[in-house]
């Protein structure tokens, strides 16, 4: 990869950067309760980014027989590009925290499709008419970067995935339910996780059908990963400084419940998109950035640090937005990592019965569409449960679940679990680690 | 790259029963503005390929970068395709297509110099930006792609195609004390540069809108007759059913069979729904599909009844049933699977004073932000909405999702309109993982009774 570099300075770019990644996936699927599909998916590329005349420019290649070419494209690129803002990263000390577990690196075949085939098994017993599909994948990355002051750095990374989904079909009743799980460290209970996939199809069978109005509701995790995705934008440092975050000169000042604790963490064993450094060369971290619902830290890359004179959080991410999967022809920018949410003090089951009634919301479908930067978020319930006498009475359908997070987040929060569970966020990519979340008077509006 | 995909099929073709080849090489160029900075400057040239093999009805997949090492891929697709396959392999049966077919352009953006591309888009940023009070920012977006794809198989079809796709989105942004609302000028195409320009009176009618949704109050929420416009309308039928008759959804499900049963009544005799491959410009566009089978018109809904689906030539082949040319791939990462083109509700006869006079209490909604579906529920949000009062069009209203099933929603159009209208956004469509594959959706006006829809 040094080459590149030189190739580019030696016409005539001031300075140059390039990032690397090598990958080699691995996936077996299951549909329709049977073995499809194995595949293999090789990635390699790189990205250069290089400076000409202050300018910046910009190209990737997945051709690495023709290097000359992204060299010729990236100065293309910086003859009509802005003048850079930001100096590249300096070599420094990097975290020696690793994310290769070679539990994940040996995984065999048979295993994965050990852990697949148990899940289906699992889910047919409890209803053979289930259309059941399952994969299990693993992931090896090699990622490399290379600047022209000095930064010359490389990791090796391990990923696995694992969702088991079903479907049940009745009429034109159609139940979906599942699990997942994700990270760079293999341990997970697999067992656990097909029981939930059992459980959530228990827990639905039966429709009930509630009013619209306001209502007492607990989110689970992984609706808490979904709204969260407003607050994923706000912090972004990039939406800071185009000035259409709410979060603009809130730092410092309270925004959420004094309950809520949140933190972006770069450096969790075991998430998914942890690393030893960003796509720039910049050591991860751990970054709060709500303590006691106050706001302490905006998200940043070499760039938006400088911009905002911020420190710079090591969040300088190729990472598509919202979904994750690292896409090499996207420059970095400000990116989320592994968010977690401090719990409280008694588990979502005396939550639960404490409520007395509600709903339960677990996926909310749509939530892409709303007007997540200003905080709103608003969809379908997917997967919603009554909750009557502190239990879960049946599934809520056609239902429309609204609101603001910073309101309901700052005036609406009654309690939080103290069981904190790794949630997938939406799209199924990346690994959070959220509590139950219970908030009042919260709006669904329903079908009369 | 046509020799190596012959090379493969004589060494590997005998030991599996189907074997595919593609090659692919996208060269693509990218603009951002957010606000007044040119966020995103970008070239990306994209090479590799992968090797599909289908052996007693297993499949085996490898994509790769390093085509040099070709043969290792295909034996380790060829190998686990046998690991995998243990009953019979079904595809349904197409005529070996060997052809060339070089994309027919009316303006190419290649010709276009970068710096060129810029300055149009730059001039677009600046008109939203000096708009006036309250638009604050922009999101800018342009690219364009131009593919080389190399497909071959093992029953002879050796197909070279080149496909464009263009697309964008020019967003002005509004805020006021902490609110932010937006609304977007999306564009595309597949065959011409010029669909990028022209832009102006759009731009400034979204300055427009967005500063009105500024002011505009919540809807509230509940059951509503609502008019969608032709672009939301494309969004509703694609979600609302477009994706239900993807072939993947059905062909290995009884219990969805029998609901899916061709036939069904899914609407009024006036309602007919149909996806295309054959609408040259559009980015739905296509000649052949990811497999080789060249594409077609393919009704879903004839006169209120399903009469067909979107198939890939497995699907079609599991269920007895034509293949449609719907077998599409993001790109070499991905196995082609069942997705739609251009999907379309077809031309009614009403028109849009007969919908609106006879609601005395209502929605119009214009204009898409996205919607989604979970197979039974979709969702679909208006980016821009007014109230209907006493068969009036009355105040703006925001923060529109729409809501309903897929199975029963078709039957509560009462009215389609006589203004059919195809429009390209610059967004796409995802499923598996593969987004965003370009796709283009039409209709005329419709109105739909008792429409749940979100909010306080």
């Amino acid at each position: 990869m040094k080459k590149i570099i030189e190739k580019a300075l030696s016409r005539g770019a001031a300075r140059a950067e390039v990032f690397y990644l090598n990958s080699l996936q691995t996936e077996v699927s299951y549909e329709a309760g049977r073995l499809k599909e194995l595949a293999n998916t090789e990635e390699t590329g790189v990205a250069l980014r290089l400076v000409k005349d202050g300018k910046l420019g910009f190209a990737t290649t997945t051709k690495l027989t023709d290097l000359d070419r992204v060299v010729d494209d990236a100065l293309a690129t910086a003859s009509c590009g802005d003048y850079m803002e930001f100096d590249f990263a300096v070599a420094g000390d990097l975290p020696d925290s690793r994310f290769f577990d070679s539990a994940i690196a040996e995984l065999s075949i048979d295993e994965m499709m050990k852990h697949s085939e148990a899940g289906i098994t699992r889910l047919l017993d409890y209803e053979k008419n289930i259309q059941a599909e399952s994969g299990t994948s693993r992931n090896m990355q090699t990622i490399q970067v290379l600047n022209s002051d000095g930064v010359d750095a490389e990791f090796e990374r391990t990923q696995y995935q694992f969702y088991l989904q079903g479907r049940l079909v009745e009429g034109t009743n159609m139940l979906n339910a599942g699990a997942y799980s994700g990270g760079t460290a293999l341990d997970v209970d697999f067992d656990r996780l097909y029981e939930n996939a059992v459980a959530e199809f228990k827990r639905a069978r039966t429709n009930v059908d509630l009013a619209t109005g306001k209502t007492t509701v607990i989110l689970t995790p992984r609706a808490v990963a979904d709204i969260m995705l407003t607050l994923n934008l706000a912090v972004s440092g990039a939406y800071v400084e185009q000035g259409i975050s709410p979060l603009v000169g809130k730092l410092g000042k309270r925004i959420f419940d004094e309950r809520i604790t949140i933190r972006d963490d770069g450096l969790r064993p075991g998430g998914y998109r942890s690393a030893p450094f960003d796509d720039e060369g910049v050591p991860m971290q751990t970054t709060t950035l709500v303590e006691s619902g106050v706001l302490k830290s905006y998200l940043t890359d070499l760039r938006t640090a400088r911009k905002l004179n911020h420190a710079d959080t090591g969040n300088g991410l190729k990472a598509k937005r919202l979904i994750g999967s690292k896409e090499l022809g996207k420059a970095p920018a400000p990116e989320i990592t592994n968010w977690v949410m401090e719990g409280g003090e008694k588990s979502h089951e005396e939550l639960m019965s404490e409520i007395g009634s509600g709903v339960l919301v677990d996926s909310i479908m749509g939530l892409l569409m709303s007007n997540l930067i200003a905080g709103e978020f608003g969809g379908n319930l997917a997967y919603g449960l009554k909750i009557e006498d502190g239990k879960t009475t049946g599934r809520v359908k056609n239902a429309m679940i609204s609101g603001n997070i910073y309101e309901l987040f700052k005036t609406n929060i009654v309690a939080l679990s103290r069981d904190v569970e790794l949630a997938g966020l939406l799209g199924g990519i990346g690994t959070h680690w959220y509590p139950y979340v219970v908030l009042r008077n919260v709006t669904i509006a329903t079908k009369s | 790259m046509k020799p190596r995909i012959e090379q493969v099929m004589k060494k590997f073709a005998d030991r599996c029963d189907y074997l595919e080849v593609h090659f692919e090489e996208t060269e693509e160029s990218r603009i951002g503005f957010s606000g007044p900075r040119l966020s995103d400057l970008g070239r990306r040239l994209d090479f590799g390929g992968n090797v599909r093999a289908l052996h007693r009805g297993g499949w085996g997949f490898a994509s790769f970068n390093s085509v040099d090492r070709l043969e290792e891929f295909a034996q380790y697709a060829v190998d686990q395709a046998r690991t995998v396959g243990k009953e019979a392999s079904r595809l349904a049966e197409v005529d070996p297509v060997v052809a060339d077919v070089p994309v027919e352009l009316k303006s190419d953006p290649r010709d276009v110099s970068l710096e060129k591309k810029v300055e149009i888009l730059r001039a677009y940023n600046e008109r939203a930006l000096s708009f006036g009070d309250g638009i604050t920012s922009t999101i800018v977006t342009y690219f364009d792609r131009f593919h080389k794809l190399w497909f071959g198989n093992s029953e002879g079809s050796l197909v070279y195609q080149e496909r464009v796709d263009i697309g964008g989105r020019v967003t002005p942004v509004a805020t006021r004390d902490g609110d932010t609302q937006v609304y977007n000028v999306g564009f595309g195409g597949s065959d011409d540069f010029n669909v990028v320009k022209g832009l102006e009176a759009e731009i400034d009618e979204a300055c427009e809108v967005a500063l009105g949704k500024l002011e505009a109050p919540k809807i509230k929420g509940g059951e509503y007759t609502v008019i969608l416009d032709p672009r939301l309308a494309g969004v509703f039928v694609h979600e609302a059913f477009g994706h239900l008759s993807e072939g993947d959804n059905v062909y290995e499900d009884e219990n969805l069979q029998k609901v899916m049963k061709l036939g069904r009544r899914f609407g009024g005799s006036f309602l007919n729904v149909y996806d295309t491959g054959l609408d040259r410009g559009l980015r739905g566009h296509l000649i052949y599909d990811d497999e080789g089978v060249v594409t077609e018109k393919t009704y879903l809904i004839r006169d209120g009844e399903l009469v067909g689906r979107l198939h890939s030539r497995e699907t079609a082949g599991k269920m007895g049933e034509k293949p449609t040319g719907n077998a599409r791939c993001l790109d070499y990462r991905f196995p082609p699977i069942p997705r739609m083109r251009n999907t379309c509700i077809a031309q009614g006869e009403a028109t849009f004073n007969e919908m609106i006079a006879g609601i005395d209490y209502g929605v119009y909604c214009i204009s898409a932000s996205g919607g989604q579906t979970n197979g039974e529920m979709f969702t679909f949000t208006a980016a821009n909405a007014r109230m209907i009062r006493d068969g009036k069009l009355a105040e703006q209203v925001r923060d529109v999702t729409l809501t309903g099933n897929v199975f029963t929603t078709l039957e509560k159009i009462d009215l389609i309109a006589n203004d059919l209208a195809a429009h390209d956004g610059g967004g796409g469509c995802g499923k598996a993982g593969q987004f965003p594959l370009p796709v283009t959706h039409g209709s005329p006006h419709v109105r739909i009774r008792n429409v749940v829809i979100g909010g306080e």
